[in-house]
């Protein structure tokens, strides 16, 4: 996919996890960038669950690390640094916290999975083409990536190592590092040998925009407007301590509830032609 | 003008301890093939390097004495300037390939060369028609095969149109049909275009006979220079295993002929068909699967597949790709589960080495590396120490203990990352493809180490497509195709008579290994013309055969390089 559908597609849900804070309007941007990711080309899977792993983490870990809301849930024992008296308004901001992590890692992920690298690098290209071909080359080598933790989790083990234990899993992390880092020197050295850098590049001729891109293009353009004009008249907005506020107010509903539908319908575009 | 000239060039890579290259002199004439030969880390990449100006642009280090390219002093231009004259295609297709297609990874050269947008399309679709690869232009590069994404590589070279390609053991990470297709590729640019070709291999089977010189290197010096002929012979003497199979074949046996082509070797001796050889008999069983399924996406890798791997026997498992060979053997190693069927006997310990050895290189230092699993095994540490040592001398790498395992060569990352399994002497060892990137010594010595870990009882299991090292080390042979066992312990002279999986001894002698066909080749000399047992061979039409003796002194006109390649015999 061209990189403009692909940027107006994720871009809303991105905007809306990072500057909305209703419940409702974070859970459709958290379905919606999922729906995308999930219409997207493989590989997926390692996108998903850094994604919604991250956002369970901050999930977890916001009660105990936050000490504010009125409405008592659990009181549990006294551990020094750690707030062990939660609050649902702290489970809910946790929640939303979540959400918005997840939601944005999604969204990227969707974007890096649906945007065609190649064409991302020459967009770029002429504004940033040091930077574009880092971005370009990162998304190139991310299914590369994907094989390597695989392939160095399988070698681990079949030298007896216990992957259930964190330090071994997070012991291969720094050669997983290493071999991403050996697989982008050997890229850059062909690049060179293929004459990159020199002083005049010029550009092959590209294809145009096909039909279910335009499509696209205005689904995206429809839910950018959309997430804009929420921000614009409050209806993202909520209050979390010290009591919750109402997340079921009409204009949220509705405007959740249109952000899901446009990004539903456009992960059913992005799936149609496969 | 020379196509290619280095002189006087010796290099270091920054913080070596012994330059990469050392007093090289060399002048490559437009037009020649020119065939690269030596062991692991004996400088042929880096020579190729500075024929581009990676080295020192790229790499740093310190470089000695001028190298020139087309006329261009590799000192004072960069190699984006270089790459108008020079093409260099490198070992790894998957490190290579910048752009998401093949379409556009061959029109990125051009785009970089500054070619007009209205020729890029044209010429980078007629580079991937050159290389037969026309049909990939639009498929994602991730989903490529090894083969594939090096014609890929080769197409997006060949696009920008220099005078000079270098290849950087091309045929390393493919497997042997992948690797021919490509060889001959190679040749027909060369021959076809006039296009100058150095490239660096291993496998020198396909090109040592079609080469206009062959040039050996050690230590980062040029050892020999020569005309294929005269370096087969020099070579025999000093380093017989980077000669064809069947070349290595007729020096082992003593023969005074070094046919440098399986045509050749056939011309020499009208090899009897050999004698049918029972599989050896049965030992009990390390490992099996029984009835083994197993869906990966959307392929049944494995479809039933029922074998058992036995203890004290070397098991060669072979099959086209896509046979189901990695699958079965993960899967008997633990490392997979099976859909339905089940893994008996199981194996107490196994040990598995994949395809890519980076996976395997975790720490520091070789030596760690090799510790790793007997400390996660909890082995005390004089055993360990002593366990150790003894892998890092069994793989050849004891000199390498301290050295970074991500400074190593390809080679030998393969053998550390072997030595790092087979030094928990599990009852079960399956080598994947252990031969990638290793040269023909340490070939050899895989075979050796193959051969004593199931002397000591082990099971061992290599997955491979290279025939000829199947044929040296297995001593049964069990073949895919489908997900399924086709034969199961057949005995090694299948390697011989197979139609896809055959060595080249196989081809050219009917034997399969080199001790069978050194054999052969002594009884031919000695018993044909009696008639015991054997029919007497046509002698060759090739003048009288030459003594070994008489090719210590050989002289580059004797026989022209023209003439070799014509009969592909280096017979003097």
């Amino acid at each position: 996919m061209k990189p403009l559908p692909a940027a107006l597609l994720t871009g809303p849900p991105l905007l809306a996890a990072i500057a909305a804070w209703s419940p409702l309007w974070l859970a459709a941007a958290t379905v919606g960038a999922a729906l995308l990711l999930a219409a997207a080309p493989p590989p997926r899977r390692l996108y998903a669950v850094t994604a919604i792993g991250s956002g369970l983490v901050v999930f977890a870990i916001n009660p105990f690390v936050s000490v504010q809301g009125l409405t008592l849930l659990w009181q549990g024992p006294h551990i020094p640094i750690l707030d062990t008296q939660v609050t649902v308004e702290e489970v809910a901001y946790g929640a939303g916290a979540g959400m918005r992590v997840a939601a944005s890692a999604l969204a990227v992920a969707a974007f890096v999975r649906l945007a065609d690298p190649d064409l991302l690098l020459r967009a770029l290209a002429r504004v940033a083409p040091r930077s574009a071909m880092i971005a370009a080359l990162a998304t190139r080598m991310l299914p590369a990536l994907e094989r390597d933790a695989a392939g160095i989790v399988t070698a681990a083990r079949t030298r007896a190592a216990r992957m259930s234990s964190p330090r071994t899993a997070a012991g291969l992390l720094g050669p997983l590092l290493a071999s991403s880092l050996e697989r982008s020197l050997g890229v850059a050295e062909a690049m060179e040998a293929r004459g990159y850098g020199g002083p005049r590049r010029t550009r092959a001729p590209e294809r145009g925009m096909r039909r279910e891109e335009w499509i696209l293009t205005a689904a995206g353009a429809a839910a950018l407007g959309l997430v804009a004009a929420a921000l614009v008249l409050g209806t993202t907005d909520f209050r979390y301590y010290d009591t919750l506020g109402d997340p079921w107010r009409p204009a949220a509903m509705a405007g959740a509830a249109a952000l899901a539908a446009l990004l539903t319908g456009a992960a059913t575009v992005v799936r149609w032609p496969r | 003008m020379a196509a290619l000239s280095f002189e006087g060039v010796s290099y270091a890579y920054p913080g070596a301890a012994r330059p990469a290259l050392a007093g090289v002199d060399l002048a490559i004439e437009p037009g020649q093939l020119v065939l690269l030969v030596g062991g692991s880390g004996s400088g042929k990449s880096t020579l190729l390097r500075a024929a581009l100006g990676l080295v020192p642009h790229f790499h740093g280090g310190e470089l000695r004495g001028r190298v020139r390219v087309g006329g261009l002093d590799t000192r004072e231009h960069r190699p984006a300037a270089l790459a108008r004259q020079v093409g260099l295609v490198f070992q790894d297709p998957e490190s290579q390939l910048v752009m998401g297609r093949p379409d556009r990874e061959a029109a990125f050269g051009l785009e970089n060369l500054g070619h007009p947008a209205g020729e890029i399309a044209v010429r980078a679709r007629e580079a991937l028609a050159a290389v037969g690869a026309a049909a990939l232009a639009g498929r994602p590069a991730a989903a490529l095969s090894g083969g594939e994404a090096q014609r890929v590589a080769i197409a997006s070279v060949l696009a920008m149109g220099q005078p000079i390609l270098l290849l950087d053991e091309p045929t390393s990470q493919l497997d042997p049909v992948a690797a021919e297709e490509l060889l001959g590729l190679v040749v027909r640019i060369n021959r076809d275009r006039g296009v100058t070709v150095v490239l660096a291999e291993h496998r020198t089977g396909r090109l040592f006979a079609e080469a206009d010189r062959v040039i050996a290197m050690e230590d980062g010096r040029l050892t020999v220079d020569a005309a294929p002929p005269v370096a087969a012979r020099a070579l025999a003497a000093s380093a017989p295993w980077v000669l064809p199979p069947v070349a290595q074949a007729f020096a082992r046996a003593g023969r005074p002929e070094l046919p440098l082509t399986v045509r050749a070797a056939r011309s020499l001796v009208a090899a009897p068909p050999p004698a049918a050889v029972p599989a050896p008999p049965p030992f009990p069983a390390a490992a099996g699967a029984v009835k083994a399924h197993k869906r990966l996406g959307d392929v049944d890798a494995l479809a039933g597949a029922t074998t058992a791997f036995e203890r004290g026997r070397v098991t060669a498992l072979v099959g086209e790709n896509g046979a189901g060979k990695t699958t079965l053997a993960r899967a008997v190693c633990g490392l997979l589960e099976l859909d339905r069927g089940r893994i008996d006997p199981v194996p107490a310990r196994a040990g598995y080495v994949g395809q890519d050895p980076a996976h395997y290189l975790l720490h520091d230092t070789a030596r760690d590396e090799v510790a790793y699993a007997l400390r996660n095994l909890g082995v005390p540490a004089p055993e360990r120490e002593r366990r150790v040592q003894g892998g890092l001398a069994r793989l050849g790498l004891d000199g390498l203990g301290d050295r970074h395992p991500r400074d190593l060569s390809s080679g030998e990352r393969q053998r550390l990352a072997i030595a790092a399994v087979a030094v928990m002497e599990p009852e079960l060892l399956v080598l994947d493809e252990p031969t990638r990137g290793v040269d023909g010594l340490h070939k050899l010595a895989l075979v050796e180490l193959a051969r004593s870990l199931a002397a000591g009882g082990t099971a061992v299991v290599v997955v491979t497509h290279d025939m000829d090292f199947a044929a040296e080390a297995a001593d049964v042979v069990t073949s895919m195709a489908a997900g399924r066992v086709l034969s199961d312990r057949a005995p090694r002279t299948l390697l011989a008579s197979g139609i896809f999986f055959v060595s080249q001894l196989g081809l050219a002698l009917g034997r399969a290994s080199q001790a069978d066909a050194a054999a052969l080749l002594r009884v031919a000399d000695r018993g044909w013309r009696s008639g015991a047992d054997v029919a007497s061979p046509p002698r060759p039409e090739l003048g009288p055969p030459a003594r070994l003796e008489s090719w210590a002194t050989p002289t580059p006109d004797e026989r022209p390089a023209a003439a070799a390649r014509a009969d592909g015999t280096a017979n003097g």
